[in-house]
């Protein structure tokens, strides 16, 4: 397949008054990993179901595979969505097995296939269990398998985290490498950057149904800037005293209990957090303190995604903390 | 696509088959349908002999009892006899008859002419009834009374037991005591015997001869249904065969309104279970949602198909088990009832009636599963579909007395009633427009009803449109969002 597995052109979607994704244009390009990152209510469900073809988009374009949404080009396509659900009285193996011959599979291949996944997960003894006896992330898990059964060339995984613990994130992180080093594209929506931070090679965001930013992870954090922190003892005008050597410094809101100030400094293209150090040392500034600010994914977010965007532990900022 | 619909399909059947309550009903069906045949006989062989005793001056009123008891046990046996038809026939069963009433005349009891006339009977005795007289052991109340209350027993053929009523005639009137408030069959006995007692009364004061109303009766002409045939050569009289047709299609209609209405539930059930499972984003990645309906109207067709299959095919067994028992015209009768079924013009509207109708009703309990999380939410829409459900079987009931019942021809318009109404209506040979008018009204409907169902569908399953939203478009329609 030469096409782009999902391209979205100008795709708008309304319901009622209430626009839920707004033109929204971005390309997923074959063999990558994308993270689709926005707060809770930015479309990100929405946009993934218009790219499935479950919606159709009321304005704008959905390519899968260089086409509109049809089965046939679904079948190359896994989709694990936010909202997991599965025939409860179904056994893990028939459930893994059905989904894989509704995307195309034989019987025989679909439930060796299962056999295979069950196995490879450490479930083989739970191969005839009735989903409804499995424990809730043995569940997720047989729901995992179900998507990836038929060895789709792109998977869609909507919050494919949410829901699971420490241990099984971790497990869920090596299956998307895994299937990624298969040759899978993966696009995958999240509110967790750190995961998107360990995943992803570029990113779409999203707030308010719009897109906000589209590019790889480097382009993220260059986007929000680099940035270096150094304090000085408090009345030291170190703006000033950088004003020839090309940083801008910006003096923080409060004083340290120290007595001294702590001052941001914008590092230009080509200066390090070094370079500004050793400025502010020649400029003769009385330094009691250095911070060279690594780059977060999550700064990105909240830069982009403003009073929207939510906290690591997925709760919505409040705008002072956004402040 | 047909790969899609077959896969979902066989999901859903298996998945409905496998279920204890399949089977449940699978079995349990034809036992309360022999239960609700045999049960009312069964209650009352099992309902305890009432003992009553009466009290008489002369004995007159005593001697009516006794007569109309007697009356009462020989319609008894009567019945008995006549229940014999289905394994020896009409002809003979008449003969037993006649044969009983003949006993009866030369002044047999009614349990020696029971055994005389039939030897299916022999041995059989006759049940008491629910009531049966007693020498009084006492000759007014007070001395009744600690019989009534059970504090002192008579004896009877069944042991020493108390009274449960006792009769005073005290030459003005008769006098019904009992500890009892229920309603009792004694005071309609003792309504019959004065009856009797009165007429021979005024008969004698009148110097009529009592016998006169016995020679009325045998005088009365017989009256025998019958038939215009076209074949002038076969037989007028009218039999069970010639009304056939008209039990096939009262047979057909409850088939058809118990089978829809049985397997309709899973359509509801199981979109319910997959809507409130979230699994629709995830089928309909895989199959298009017309796909998916079909497999799922498909998957409960074959449940249904699956039910009248055993069953039938458990009747056939039964029948063919029990066919060497059958008098010829005990066979003559079912080869009837099998050719009126498989007559084509009862037939294939029944054939088309079931599909459409299943279909019609199948879609909406789908599309109303769609938009329900639980099955509380289920009941508040259900409701009225339920009592819509009734009218056609209160129909039936009309249509077995007068199928021809302008009533019934008015109501087959009604497309929803369409798919029972018309099997109904077949007996009484509705002119051919009319047939094939009501056939494609039905037709036309159930595609209007697939169309809106769908559309329903599609807004629960893949908008989450729920009960509420339902409410709200249907009031909309109709114009009271405005309000």
């Amino acid at each position: 397949m030469t096409h782009s597995p999902l391209i979205l052109d100008r795709a708008t979607k309304q319901f009622g008054g209430f626009t839920a994704v707004d033109t929204l244009s971005f390309e997923v390009p074959s063999g990558s990993i994308v993270g689709f990152l926005g707060p809770n209510g930015a479309g990100k469900s929405t946009s993934l179901r218009m790219a499935l073809g479950i919606m159709t988009p009321d304005q704008g374009t959905v390519s899968l595979f260089g086409a509109p949404p049809q089965l046939e080009t679904l079948r190359h396509v896994g989709f694990l969505p936010e909202e997991r659900g599965l025939y409860k009285k179904m056994n893990a193996r028939s459930t893994i097995a059905y989904f894989a011959r509704l995307k195309g599979m034989t019987a025989s291949q679909a439930r060796s296939r299962a056999d295979e996944l069950l196995e490879a997960t450490g479930l083989e003894e739970f191969a005839r269990t009735k989903v409804t006896k499995l424990s809730k992330g043995m569940a997720q898990k047989v729901q995992i398998l179900s998507t990836l059964a038929h060895k789709p060339n792109f998977l869609i995984l909507d919050e494919p985290f949410s829901g699971l613990d420490p241990v099984n994130q971790q497990a869920l992180e090596e299956i998307i490498r895994e299937e990624h080093a298969r040759g899978a594209t993966i696009l995958f929506s999240t509110h967790v950057m750190e995961h998107a931070e360990r995943l992803c090679e570029s990113i779409v965001m999203m707030a308010k149904g719009k897109k906000v930013f589209d590019g790889t992870l480097n382009q993220a954090f260059d986007a929000l800037g680099r940035r270096a922190r150094i304090g000085v003892e408090t009345g030291f005008d170190l703006a000033s005293a950088l004003a020839t050597t090309g940083f801008q410094a910006q003096a923080e809101t409060s004083d340290a209990d120290d007595g001294s100030t702590w001052w941001t400094i914008a590092l230009p293209d080509g200066r390090s957090a070094q370079n500004a150090l050793r400025a502010a040392i020649e400029s003769g500034a009385p330094i009691s303190g250095f911070q060279q600010e690594e780059a977060r994914l999550r700064d990105v977010f909240i830069a982009l995604a403003g009073a929207d965007a939510p906290t690591g532990d997925g709760r919505i900022q409040t705008l002072e903390e956004v402040a | 696509m047909l790969r899609s619909i077959y896969l979902v399909a066989r999901r859903d059947y298996l998945g409905y088959v496998t279920a204890w309550g399949f089977w449940l009903g699978l079995m349990i069906t034809p036992i309360l349908f022999g239960l609700g045949i045999t049960l009312p006989s069964f209650a009352a062989s099992q309902t305890p002999v009432r003992y009553f005793a009466v009290v008489d001056g002369n004995g007159a009123f005593e001697r009516a009892v006794e007569i109309e008891m007697q009356r009462r046990a020989t319609n008894t046996a009567r019945g008995m006899i006549e229940t014999t038809s289905i394994l020896v026939g009409e002809g003979e069963t008449r003969a037993a008859l006649e044969r009983f009433d003949a006993a009866i005349e030369a002044g047999d009891t009614p349990q020696a002419a029971l055994g005389e006339a039939s030897p299916q009977l022999a041995g059989v005795t006759i049940p008491d009834g629910n009531y049966a007289l007693v020498p009084a052991p006492a000759r007014d109340i007070d001395g009744l009374r600690p019989f009534l209350t059970g504090e002192q027993t008579v004896d009877t053929p069944h042991g020493p037991k108390p009274l449960f009523g006792a009769l005073i005639f005290t030459g003005e009137e008769v006098e019904y005591w009992s500890e009892s408030t229920s309603l009792s069959s004694i005071t309609g006995i003792a309504r019959r015997a004065s009856n009797a007692m009165a007429r021979e009364a005024v008969f004698s004061e009148e110097n009529v001869d009592p016998g006169i109303l016995e020679r009325i009766e045998a005088r009365r002409p017989s009256i025998t249904e019958k038939l215009l045939r076209e074949d002038i050569t076969q037989s007028a009289e009218m039999t069970i065969a010639d009304r056939a047709p008209q039990f096939v299609a009262v047979g057909l209609t409850f088939l058809l309104w118990t089978l829809i209405f049985s397997v309709v539930n899973y359509l509801l059930m199981g979109t319910i279970e997959e809507r409130s499972n979230k699994i629709f984003d995830t089928l309909l990645t895989s199959v298009k949602l017309p796909h998916l309906l079909a497999g799922k109207l498909i998957a409960v067709l074959a449940v249904s198909l699956t039910l009248m299959s055993v069953w039938s095919l458990g009747g056939t067994a039964v029948t063919v088990a029990g066919f060497s028992a059958m008098s010829g015209e005990v066979r003559d009768v079912l080869g009837a009832g099998v050719a009126a079924a498989l007559d084509p013009a009862m037939l294939f509207p029944a054939l088309i009636s079931f599909l459409l109708g299943y279909l019609m009703y199948g879609s909406v309990f789908l599309a109303l599963g769609s938009l329900c999380d639980t099955i509380q939410e289920a009941q508040t829409l259900m409701t009225p579909l339920i009592i819509l459900m009734m009218v056609p079987l209160f129909m039936v009931t009309i249509a077995m007395t007068d199928p021809e019942s302008p009533i019934i021809g008015a109501m087959a318009w009604v497309p929803i009633f369409t798919p029972f109404l018309l099997i109904l209506r077949m007996p009484a040979d509705p002119p051919l427009w009319e047939v094939f008018g009501q056939l494609g009204l039905m037709t036309l409907t159930t595609l209007a009803i697939l169309w809106v169902a769908a559309r329903v569908y599609r807004a629960g399953a893949v908008h989450g449109a729920g009960v509420n939203d339902a409410l709200g478009m249907l009031k909309r329609t109709v114009g009271l969002g405005r309000v």
